[in-house]
């Protein structure tokens, strides 16, 4: 049986135990892995896993269940369980309906590549060595603790009963290391490197080894600078996580319709500098979170976010859609089959700006940049405070020396206006978003003086 | 009750395979009630099955893991991670050798008053939908909440080429609240948990009620507070996020991979290396811890492991693979998230032992400073550097408590800001935890209030 049938057999038997609308969504499989830990190759791994998640609602009551085997008697037994916890759940007097079935956008170009589908366990071994070579190769003084490459092929599925049927692969292949440099009894702080791409020929491991090599290195012998608040370059990494983390929970439907978001009722408004333009793209081509159709099989586009600074538009699964009356946007989202669709991000894109990186540097007179954020942010008021890592301090257009013990703090709403420049090198980061350096004011750089 | 795929582990295991074999089975169920705003948002119920095999051969590890159970895909799997083991070998420098091991053949079960596995889900159902209610009415300000409810029940089975067999029943019930407060353009979230490794008399022992209660009450107090001040501070850690303190600062620099690659605490077995107060333990046997196992995923029987006694440095978490290469004997600490990893070295229960000030005491000698309260996530650092985030700080001046500010992160070097905790209090709570390193875990982490001096990330 196809995962189309399996879906399709899961749809008829809840109709047939009286749901009044069902869905079920199958997700398979496959990922080739390397781990490295204590600065060697630890083990290798191939792992295949599926499973099917099934969501009934009866009387506007809703249940949901879940199982990591496919069969025929697994998938009735599953239908069985989700009906049976419907009727005991409550009814949702804001249920309106399952996604209807509508016309799907052809599937976007590069998001499966047959080479990382069928990646040999020895061809894997050999990008991770090319990773590890690289990053030893850059300076003596560079070790690796730590890190992971994996090779994933992703098959989904979903049908539910008002005919809706859509199926897809994709694949993935990403890595990260972590590196350190020794120097003279001095140990540099933990620099990290991450790097994913849907295409095989468009990942360098050796990118990934030498980058990380080259952070670690300008990690050493770290001064620390008095306590200021001014201007601070946050790489790719950085800035997604303590901008555009709460960017995306902000235009969150979800959060929007339960008052957690800051930005309800300002469509239209400014809400960031007039550089920054931002959009939700579900359809990118080689992006990694594209795909014709979302994860209840309605379909993905493309939604503008933020244009020259105003606030144009939220992102929508079917819930919340509903709620409204208007179409959803196509952002229903799984981290697996064993959970209910929320509203996520596709590829969450900010448009690049003109200058490299080294053009941001030569504009600050005195900042600092900060290349790993290690802290916590918080989505809702947009509050973030953490530790600069891999930080070095910046005078009259020139790095002048790595930093250590540093925080940054801030607001991510306020830091959004207060965006000076926007770089041209975008990167795919561990959130979906794909984002270049950007020149933030008025952030505190604080450290014990 | 007899489980097919573990007859079918068995009988691959009988086949004699090569080299060194690990077979495991794993079966999670879980169940989940979330409530948000007053609405069922889900019941969730379900299972996730497989298998998994992890074979050494002339010192290289290879490993596989299925969900389909069948006869034929176990003997694949057995067959793909030797496969693997083998044509990874000449890539690898290092000789894998294993601390030696007598077999063990045993069965353990979380201990239970009330097995959530005959649990009523409507009075369960009802339960969350009572918390919710309460949060809400907690003030007007709030918002938005959502609490949930969860039942994990692990059974697991370790099959060794070694003669080992060990079957263990593993259940955790957890809970817990976040809550959103808004005031005239201000808005402000809180977040509380309960939970252990217990049946369901963990709602009586520690209701979620207090907690949903005690995040109503934060988020709505902090709602028109200003940030905490940045700078070098001298803090209470409130006993609910000491623990963060054991696990990030210390707890990591104490895994022997990372000892390995150099953390802080290579080399200083013997060593001071916090103040005298301090005493700190990675513990798998502490009864209803959330990461207490009677063995490991290698099989090991878990022990109370001491990581520092009254500030010496005394020892550190072993894999069976890192113990042969320390010469000491393994700890138990090697465990594996699900059947689709491989074990690593993990925390199980990381706590600082209690000491006797009371909380005004440990006030008393502060003239400015802050309490600090109600955790957020953490991360540690090789070098020592480690942060956790706070939510609440309770300004203390002249050894009085004073107004209620937002939290932020705070950070320090895990030797500096050891060195500099001068009172313990007595206060001792353990509390469940989540922790992330290549795959996730779950952890018990606790304390007791304490005091010491660590850099904020606050405002200006």
């Amino acid at each position: 049986m196809s995962l189309l049938d399996f879906t399709e057999l899961a749809v008829k038997t809840c109709q047939k135990l009286g749901a009044d609308e069902s869905e079920a969504f199958i997700q398979n499989q496959q990922i080739m892995e390397v781990v490295l830990e204590r600065a060697e190759i630890q083990n290798e791994r191939f792992k295949t896993q599926s499973g099917v998640g099934i969501r009934v609602i009866k009387d506007k009551k809703l249940g949901f269940a879940f199982a990591s085997k496919l069969s025929k008697e697994s998938i009735e037994e599953t239908c069985r369980e989700a009906i049976s916890l419907a009727k005991v759940s409550v009814p949702n007097p804001e249920w309106v309906s399952l996604p209807l079935k509508e016309r799907l956008p052809r599937t976007p170009e590069g998001i499966f590549d047959p080479e990382i589908a069928n990646i040999s366990g020895d061809k894997m071994l050999n990008l991770v060595i090319n990773a590890y070579d690289a990053a030893k190769g850059y300076d003596k003084r560079v070790d690796i603790d730590d890190g992971k490459f994996s090779a994933i092929l992703n098959e989904i599925a979903v049908a539910n009963s008002h005919g809706v049927e859509a199926q897809e692969k994709t694949t993935r292949i990403e890595g990260y290391l972590v590196c350190i440099a020794k120097e003279h009894g001095e140990t540099s702080s933990m620099a990290y490197e991450y790097d994913v791409s849907t295409m095989l020929k468009e990942f360098s491991p050796e990118k990934i080894g030498r980058s990380a090599a080259e952070k670690a290195l300008s990690s050493l012998h770290p001064k620390t600078v008095e306590s200021f608040t001014g201007k601070v370059i946050l790489d790719s990494d950085p800035i997604s996580f303590i901008l555009f983390y709460p960017v995306i929970s902000s235009v969150n439907a979800d959060n929007v319709q339960r008052g957690r978001s800051l930005w309800a009722g300002k469509i239209g408004e400014k809400v960031a500098a007039s550089k920054l333009t931002v959009f939700d793209d579900g359809l990118m081509p080689k992006g990694v979170g594209s795909l014709n159709f979302d994860f209840e099989g309605v379909p993905r586009q493309k939604t503008p976010i933020i244009t020259r600074g105003k606030l144009e538009g939220f992102i929508h699964n079917s819930f919340t859609a509903n709620k409204e009356g208007r179409k959803s946007t196509g952002n229903a989202y799984r981290e697996s089959y064993n959970v209910l669709p929320t509203v996520a991000a596709s590829n969450f894109v900010i448009k690049a700006g003109k200058k490299r990186l080294d053009e941001l540097i030569a504009e600050v007179d005195k900042g600092i940049i900060v290349r790993r954020f290690s802290g916590n942010v918080r989505p809702e008021s947009g509050e973030f405070s953490g530790i600069a890592k891999q930080a070095s301090y910046i005078e009259n257009g020139q790095i002048k020396h790595a930093l250590g013990e540093t925080m940054i703090s801030g607001n991510a709403f306020q830091a959004l206006k207060d965006i000076i420049d926007i770089g041209c090198e975008i990167r795919p980061t561990e959130i979906r978003a794909y984002t270049p350096p950007i020149l933030v004011d008025n952030i505190h750089i604080i450290s014990k003086q | 009750m007899k489980i097919l795929a573990v007859e079918f582990l068995r009988e691959s295991l009988k086949k004699r395979p090569e080299g060194y074999v690990e077979l495991r089975y794993h079966k999670r169920q879980t169940f989940s009630v979330s409530v948000k705003d007053g609405k069922i948002d889900v019941l969730n119920s379900g299972a996730i099955e497989g298998a998994c095999a992890r074979v050494l051969i002339d010192g290289s590890w290879g490993f596989a893991s299925s969900t389909v159970l069948e006869k034929e895909k176990i003997d694949k799997m057995l067959k793909d991670a030797t496969s693997l083991a083998k044509s990874s070998k000449p890539k690898k420098k290092r000789v894998v050798k294993l601390a030696s091991l007598k077999p063990y053949v045993d069965r353990y079960e979380t201990p239970m008053k009330k097995d959530p596995v005959k649990a009523d889900k409507e009075e369960l159902v009802s339960l969350v939908i009572d918390v919710d209610n309460a949060v809400r009415d907690f003030s007007k300000t709030i918002v938005s909440d959502t609490v949930t409810f969860n039942i994990v029940n692990d059974n697991l089975a370790f099959l060794s080429s070694e003669g080992s067999e060990i079957h263990q029943r593993i259940v955790r019930c957890f809970g817990s609240v976040t809550v959103v407060a808004r005031e005239k353009g201000n808005i402000a979230s809180a977040y509380e948990s309960i939970g252990e490794q217990s049946g369901l008399e963990v709602l009586e022992k520690t209701p979620l009620m207090n907690a949903g209660l005690t995040a109503a009450e934060r988020a709505s107090k902090l709602v028109s507070a200003k940030v905490a001040p940045a700078g070098y501070h001298q803090v209470i850690l409130e006993n609910r996020i000491a623990g963060l303190l054991a696990h990030e600062a210390v707890g990591h620099c104490a895994e022997a991979d990372l000892v390995f690659g150099g953390s802080f605490l290579a080399n200083k077995i013997g060593e001071k290396v916090a103040s005298e107060k301090v005493t700190l333990v990675d513990d798998g046997v502490l009864p209803n811890g959330f990461g207490t196992m009677k063995y490991d995923d290698e099989g090991v029987p878990t022990q109370k492991t001491i990581i520092i006694e009254k500030g010496i440095s005394k020892g550190f978490l072993h894999s069976r693979e890192t113990a042969q290469h320390f010469g000491v004997s393994p700890t138990g600490n090697a465990r594996a998230w699900t059947f689709e990893y491989d074990p690593i070295i993990r925390m199980r229960n990381t706590y600082i032992e209690t000491g006797d000030y009371t909380l005004d005491e440990l006030a008393e000698d502060i003239k400015e400073g802050f309490f600090l309260k109600g955790g957020l996530s953490g991360q540690a650092d090789f070098n020592g550097e480690f942060m956790f985030g706070t939510q609440e700080a309770i300004r203390i001046r002249n050894g009085k408590f004073a107004e209620s500010l937002r939290g932020v992160t705070i950070s320090g070097n895990a030797f500096e800001v050891l060195k500099n905790v001068d009172a313990v209090g007595k206060d001792f709570v353990m509390r469940t935890g989540l922790c992330g390193k290549e795959q996730v875990n779950y952890v018990g982490i606790g304390g007791p209030s304490l005091r010491t001096k660590v850099l904020m990330g606050g405002a200006k």
